[in-house]
């Protein structure tokens, strides 16, 4: 018996170790595309599914086309437009991200294992392990890169990571609010993108000039 | 040891061996598609060898005996490989528990010996090669032993006929199929890795900057170039029905369809090396221990998972 | 306990007459050899004999002015330790007589046979000790014999650093040590070990942690190594031999002992030295990648094997802990066994190194290279120590790490933390084997094979033949063991049954596995002769050539073109670049014409670098500002003494 759900679980885990390790960035950003349709999809494919009403199929569409379509494409639009140089900027290299992504999931099994809620489905605890290491290692993305696009992108996975989370400990009749705030979370990250392409930003800083930051103080 | 010498298994141990070469000239035919060409001939690899094995050799005043004890090793552990291994779900020749550990040490031994074969000839393309080698094998060891763990932890048992068969066994339709997925990609990117094809190393060339397996035997020639060629046809044979076990379960059903079911399912991974080879280009240098790394990522995340999955 | 003491006799009696009779410089080193070859082989036996025929315990006890007694005691688990310190200080003793052979310095050598014999001694003394103070004696007499040992070249500057740096860490080792015995002395009022079991567990907890720290240094756990790359070059090489293949050994012992005797029931034990093993491992065979002397190299891979000992010893103490039978008895038994086959093989690569160094006069393997067919003995018995120390079959390193293995996996079956670290301990077991195949390629590739890089290596001849039969009986010993292991695992077995959880385990487990891999090696051994048998047929007939190796086209070919240690470890040592720092000097090209330039690099031990700026600077700093305690002023000086008097009166 395969389970649909776990093989979608673990694509959005392969997506979140591959984007770790990638030094593209349009590679990274269609990851994300690619992890924005399945985690959306999740929901419908999870056993305790049920009640699909008309609103519900909408809902689910519109994120789906969001997370798949709208937010990619505006993050090409940014990749090609404002971005000198392809080539992602790390902080912290790339084995070394990839091992605090081992960590992550380490530490994200424990802490599911020792919340212990004794109301939660077999079926979500691989749900919210998956959750929380999806929103671990989107702040590992967040923290340990340079470009500002990247960072975006970090911030996206963290929210997918949320959603995930939230799908794991709703109660099935909550499960169109929680759609509804997936896509008010991702407005925002589209809102982020214009910045980034309007106002031209392609590094945090123009240089990570310390002297000129300890002025801030004053 | 299950000494299960039945005419079947090695029946089956000879068919395959016998098939090892004739698999890689699909390989070459999907590249050659892939370039618009006819390629070389299905039975290439089969011509190569008896080639070869018609000529004599030439070896360079630096080599010490062992440059000759190199592609000896080398096919020797690799022979022994497919002795141990099922195919198409019929009984291996000879079997026991943990002979997976040994196996795998065995490999190690052979590629012991090919890197001082290649430091033999004080060549510093060999050198090269040779250092190339050991890194790369050392990551690629990890992703392997964490998949043996996993599977010991999915199904308890220590040795390929028991991985296959029985009602814990490991595959893609069987219980915990999303973790067999990560292991297959993972598998898949050490077949690359081991095997030396692209996007690791580019078998068709003996450039520096594509060398690592094919400029190690760079100064052998006549039947040890055969010796070495066979031994890596045979090490390719291993890995791609490790891959195609895992895809299929072949210990239910009757055996004849098992063998074509089998034999189909081996050359639709040799295609998928080569569709892979012929659309990717081979990695700087620099990313090949990110791209091994990766695997091992995946099957270390599979094992993790086992531990609130698989109580 | 007549022949363990008769053997101790010979051996100090062999010791002894060398400083009697050092002017006549061969028949010195003659009776000392035979002497301490004799008593070592009498030592030997008995303590194999001993452990086979499941022979019990026997004590001796001494009482000294009653004050304490010195008492000592030949179980199952002394009598495996016996049994690597008679036997590889006897090859050593062989090994000696050829490789000390300048007669200039017959006083320097005399002392270093006496205090060889010592240092057997002192031993089997540790290993057999059955109360604290005897082990504490015991274990002072074998650290300050070791020291007079590795300052054998006193005359050279290095050595006499390496001695010092070795004297500091044995003596805070031994504080530890003195540490954890008062502890355990505070807890249970006697010196004698039956009552260390009955102590509650948070005690236990800390004595043990304060002895692995002290056993630790002595065995060369990362971060407490520091000393053994600088000492075993430093020293003879059939001292570096013993220091390396059995004096380390003893800081495991201690560990082993200390455990037994104190009976924990806690995973912390366990998973404390997984965590040690895993990271003594990894990192000392990435140092000895990293390094280009062949005694360091050799140095930091015993680090390294310290490590899978550690992982095999955490996996038994996890699976004793956890109640995993299985786990237990092969974790330990794989550990144990890995204490003897390193101690085989480790000697040899450190006799072998000694005789490359006896006969190129240099350390460094980048000078050298084409040895293999100027020194066929010697490249021989190193190439199976390389391939023994690398854990490949069919060879005696592969049966150690296979036992570790199997309690590892079998320790996969635990929840939580032991699950992880188990799932580590594999990962890393793997990682180690497959860098050792990586420094010990380096190893015979640079030495040996290739071309010879300076003229040391093109005008090297074969060793002496006493030091050729020494390497060649060990390197016999490591196939014997790899092909046929099951009485030397069943030996292992035997001691882990002094683990209550195991003490009923049967052969019924390890023989069938034991006897498929002796199938599995002979099944390899036969298809490699068949195989070179082909081979020897398709060449019949052809036409073979001999040529220079073709260099892409390039006509001018030089040796210095061949690739070096260094750049061969440069991809590995890049990847580890936070725990491994190279420091790279280049002088740079600054002229217009071609000139001299230089480059060098050097590669540095973080665990140095981080002793000399968290330990070694701020009490130096510290002292510092005590300074103005020695101001030279004699009358002050008297006023000190009396001033001391003055307080001892008072308050004592």
């Amino acid at each position: 018996m395969i389970h649909i759900s776990n093989i979608f679980l673990a694509l959005i885990l392969l997506s979140v170790l591959l984007s770790l390790r990638s030094n593209r960035l349009m590679a990274l950003v269609k990851l994300m595309a690619f992890q924005g349709i399945i985690v959306s999809a999740v929901p419908l494919v999870l056993d305790t599914a049920h009640g699909l009403t008309f609103n519900l199929i909408m809902f689910f569409l519109l994120l789906i086309l969001v997370k798949g379509l709208v937010i990619p494409g505006m993050m090409s639009i940014a990749v090609n437009k404002v971005v000198a140089s392809r080539e992602i900027e790390p902080i912290i290299g790339y084995h070394a991200s990839l091992f605090a992504g081992l960590i992550m999931i380490i530490f994200s099994v424990y802490i599911t294992n020792h919340l212990n809620l004794a109301s939660l489905p077999a079926s979500h605890k691989l749900l919210l392990v998956t959750g929380i290491t999806t929103m671990g290692a989107g702040l590992i993305l967040l923290m340990a890169r340079r470009k500002a696009i990247t960072q975006v992108i970090g911030y996206l996975m963290m929210e997918n990571g949320i959603y995930l989370i939230g799908t794991a400990l709703a109660k099935e009749v909550h499960t169109q609010y929680v759609v509804e705030f997936a896509v008010l979370l991702d407005l925002l990250v589209a809102v982020l993108v214009m910045g980034i392409v309007l106002n031209d930003i392609n590094h945090t800083f123009d240089d990570v000039d310390t002297a000129l930051l300890g002025q801030l103080k004053d | 040891m299950d000494f299960t010498f039945s005419f079947t298994s090695f029946l089956s141990f000879l068919v395959a061996f016998t098939l090892a070469p004739l698999f890689m000239g699909v390989i070459l035919k999907v590249k050659a598609f892939f370039g618009g060409k006819q390629g070389p001939p299905w039975l290439i690899k089969y011509y190569t060898l008896i080639k070869l094995l018609r000529k004599g050799s030439v070896y360079s005043t630096s080599t010490t005996f062992i440059f000759k004890l190199g592609p000896i090793i080398s096919f020797v552990t690799a022979f022994m490989l497919l002795l141990f291994f099922p195919f198409a779900g019929l009984p291996p020749v000879l079997s026991f528990h943990g002979d997976v550990v040994v196996l795998f040490y065995l490999l190690g031994l052979g590629r012991f010996f090919t890197v001082l074969a290649a430091l033999d000839t004080a060549s510093p393309f060999e050198g090269m090669g040779a250092a190339r080698e050991v890194f790369f094998s050392a990551l690629a060891e990890a992703t392997i032993f964490v998949i043996l763990a996993l599977f010991f932890r999915l199904s308890g048992s220590l040795s390929f006929a028991e991985y296959f068969s029985g009602d814990q066994f490991v595959n893609l339709w069987s219980q915990s199929a999303a973790l067999i997925f990560l292991v297959l990609i993972a598998l898949f990117i050490v077949l690359l890795t081991e095997n030396s094809r692209v996007p690791v190393d580019d078998p068709a060339t003996h450039l520096e900057l594509t060398m690592i397996h094919e400029v190690m035997i760079l100064d052998h020639s006549g039947p040890d170039l055969a010796l070495i060629e066979m031994g890596a046809f045979c090490k390719m044979l291993f890995y791609s029905a490790f891959i195609s076990c895992l895809l299929y379960p072949f210990h239910t059903g009757s055996a004849l369809y098992n063998v074509l079911v089998f034999n189909i399912i081996m050359a639709l991974i040799y295609a998928g090396v080569g569709l892979v080879e012929s659309i990717t280009a081979r990695y700087k240098m620099d990313m090949v221990p990110n791209f091994i790394l990766t695997s091992f990522a995946l099957v270390f995340f599979a094992t993790i998972l086992t531990m609130e999955f698989v109580q | 306990m007549n022949i363990f003491f008769l053997a101790l006799l010979l051996i100090g009696v062999g010791g002894t007459q060398a400083l009697a009779t050092f002017r006549l410089y061969s028949l010195m080193k003659a009776g000392a050899v035979l002497a301490i070859i004799a008593g070592c082989s009498f030592g030997a036996y008995d303590a194999a004999a001993r452990l086979l025929q499941h022979a019990e315990p026997v004590i001796y006890n001494h009482s000294w002015l009653h004050i304490f007694t010195f008492s000592l005691k030949i179980d199952a688990v002394s009598a495996f330790f016996l049994v690597p310190v008679f036997a590889i200080p006897a090859v050593g003793a062989l090994y000696s007589f050829q490789y000390l052979h300048d007669a200039k310095r017959a006083a320097g050598t005399a002392i270093n046979y006496f205090f060889y014999a010592l240092l057997i001694i002192s031993m089997a003394l540790v290993v057999c000790a059955n109360n604290l103070i005897s082990f504490a004696l015991a274990w002072e007499l074998m650290s300050v014999s070791s020291f007079f040992l590795v300052i054998y070249d006193v005359h050279k500057k290095a050595t006499r650093g390496a001695g010092y740096i070795y004297f500091i860490f044995t003596q805070a080792g031994a504080l530890f040590i003195f540490a954890g015995f008062g502890f355990l002395y505070s807890h249970t009022g006697t010196f004698g070990f039956e009552a260390l079991a009955s102590i509650p567990d948070s005690a236990k907890l800390i004595a043990f942690i304060l002895i692995l720290i002290g056993c630790g240094s002595k065995a060369g756990i990362m971060p407490l190594h520091i000393w053994l790359p600088y000492a075993h070059p430093a020293a003879p090489s059939h001292v570096s031999a013993v220091m390396s293949g059995v004096m380390i050994k003893m800081g495991i012992y201690g560990i082993v002992r200390f455990y037994l005797l104190l009976e924990p029931t806690s995973v912390v034990f366990g998973q404390i030295v997984i965590v040690l093993g895993i990271s003594s491992g990894i990192l000392g065979v990435v140092y000895a990648i990293g390094k280009q002397d062949i005694k360091k190299m050799l140095a930091y891979s015993s680090v390294e094997n310290i490590g899978i000992i550690l992982l095999g010893l955490g996996v038994g103490m996890l699976g004793a802990a956890s109640g995993n039978k299985t786990m237990a008895a092969f974790g330990f038994a794989g550990g144990l066994l890995h204490v003897f086959n390193h101690s085989i093989f480790k000697s040899l690569l450190f006799m072998g190194a000694g005789s490359v160094l006896h006969q190129t006069k240099t350390g460094a393997s980048n000078e050298l290279g084409g040895l293999m067919k100027t020194m066929p003995v010697t490249g021989r018995s190193l190439l199976i120590g390389s391939i023994s120390i690398s854990g490949l079959p069919p060879f005696n390193g592969f049966i150690s790490e296979f036992l570790i293995y199997y309690g590892a996996i079998h320790g996969l079956s635990l929840h939580g933390a032991s699950f992880v670290l188990s799932a580590l301990a594999i990962i890393a077991l793997a990682v180690i084997g497959a860098l050792a195949g990586a420094a010990f390629t380096k190893f015979i590739g640079v030495i040996f094979l290739g071309e010879p890089r300076t003229d040391k290596a093109a005008k090297a001849s074969e060793a002496g033949i006493l030091m050729g039969t020494a390497l060649s009986v060990l390197a016999a010993s490591c196939l014997i063991i790899g092909v046929w292991p099951y009485h030397f695992v069943q030996a292992a077995f035997l001691v882990t049954q002094a683990i209550p959880l195991v003490s009923d385990y049967t052969t019924a487990e390890f023989m069938p596995l034991m006897t498929n891999i002796s199938r599995t090696a002979a099944l390899f051994i036969l298809l490699f002769i068949i195989v070179t048998v082909l081979r020897k047929i398709f060449y019949i007939g052809k036409e073979v050539t001999k040529s220079g190796t073709w260099g892409c086209g390039f006509t001018q070919p030089t040796v210095r073109m061949q690739y070096t240690g260094t750049s061969y470890a440069d991809s590995i040592v890049d990847f580890f670049r936070p725990f491994i720092r190279v420091q790279k000097n280049y002088s740079g090209i600054n002229k217009i014409f071609p000139g001299k330039t230089t480059y060098s690099s050097h590669t540095h031990d973080t665990s140095e670098i981080g002793l000399n700026i968290f330990v070694v600077r701020p009490v130096l700093y510290l002292l510092s500002k005590l300074r103005w305690i020695q101001h030279g002023n004699i009358q002050l000086y008297i006023g000190y003494i009396v001033l001391a008097i003055v307080v001892m009166l008072i308050f004592l």
